[in-house]
């Protein structure tokens, strides 16, 4: 039998590769049981699709582009557009 | 605002630059190189306009671009191998959630309904700094296979991993910080 720490490590595994037979079987058992591996495997499911529609706010003083580096860019464009 | 200007590139830069710049920024974890993955992707956007159909918005599809370009760049700038030294603390915040048989100490608590959290601007917050918390090789690894898709062995080979086991136990680890992250700052906030 397998413990709850255990099973959150193939919880993940689960995500990125095919785990053995016997240890999904085993893995499913816990689960009926396990009332708080259910929730773990619901909030890490919620996390990856949360990272794929990631929005992204400020959260530092650095999450915009500098005055020079926005120059910059426009400059590239600038010369693309005459191209 | 008329069709011509929402579709000047300038436009582009002021209504969409800082956006692609904070995804950049979170994803490679500098600045220089997050200010030429924009350049690149609006310069790209402009130069394949024709191919957008206007089935998603702009912004999506500027950011699926820098996504790509994103990837183009951990494929190029292969890293040395760095020590697992930041990876392993994770270990701790794995483990002291757990008892000495390996069974959770606390009860989980229900994280409620992800379609009303998805729109609180507040979680998106939370959910950004818990990113930028994780080591940056655990946060590249996660994003690498979490949203790029890539396949697990050209993870271990970009990343440095010896092995795809030592990949899935880094990823677990990845995760279980996480989601115990957004737990305490977010859904179980006291």
């Amino acid at each position: 039998m397998y413990q709850c720490k255990e099973i959150t490590q193939f919880t993940s595994q689960e995500m990125d590769a095919k785990l053995p037979w016997l240890t999904r079987m085993e893995m499913k058992l816990h689960l009926l049981m396990c009332k708080n591996c259910q929730r773990y495997a619901q909030q890490l499911r919620f996390i990856n699709k949360a990272l794929v529609n990631l929005e992204v706010h400020p959260t530092t003083a650095n999450s915009q582009l500098s005055k020079q580096a926005k120059q910059r860019i426009a400059q590239s464009i600038q010369e693309l557009e005459k191209e | 605002m008329t069709q011509t200007n929402t579709l000047s590139p300038e436009y582009w830069l002021d209504e969409h630059g800082d956006i692609l710049y904070r995804y950049a920024l979170l994803r490679v974890h500098s600045e220089a190189t997050a200010e030429d993955l924009v350049q690149d992707t609006l310069l790209a956007g402009i130069q394949a306009i024709e191919r957008f159909s206007g089935k998603s918005t702009l912004r999506t599809w500027l950011v699926g671009i820098l996504k790509h370009k994103i990837i183009d760049h951990f494929r190029k700038y292969k890293r040395e191998v760095l020590s697992l030294d930041a990876d392993d603390t994770a270990e701790e915040v794995l483990s002291y959630q757990f008892d000495q048989q390996g069974n959770w100490k606390e009860d989980l608590v229900e994280w409620g309904t992800p379609e009303k959290t998805v729109n609180d601007k507040q979680f998106w917050l939370a959910f950004n700094l818990c990113i930028s918390r994780l080591p940056p090789r655990m946060a590249d690894l996660l994003f690498l296979r979490a949203v790029d898709g890539l396949a697990t062995q050209e993870c271990c080979s970009l990343l440095g991993f010896e092995s795809e086991n030592q990949l899935w136990v880094t990823l677990s680890r990845t995760r279980a910080k996480l989601r115990l992250c957004l737990d305490t700052h977010w859904f179980n906030k006291v």
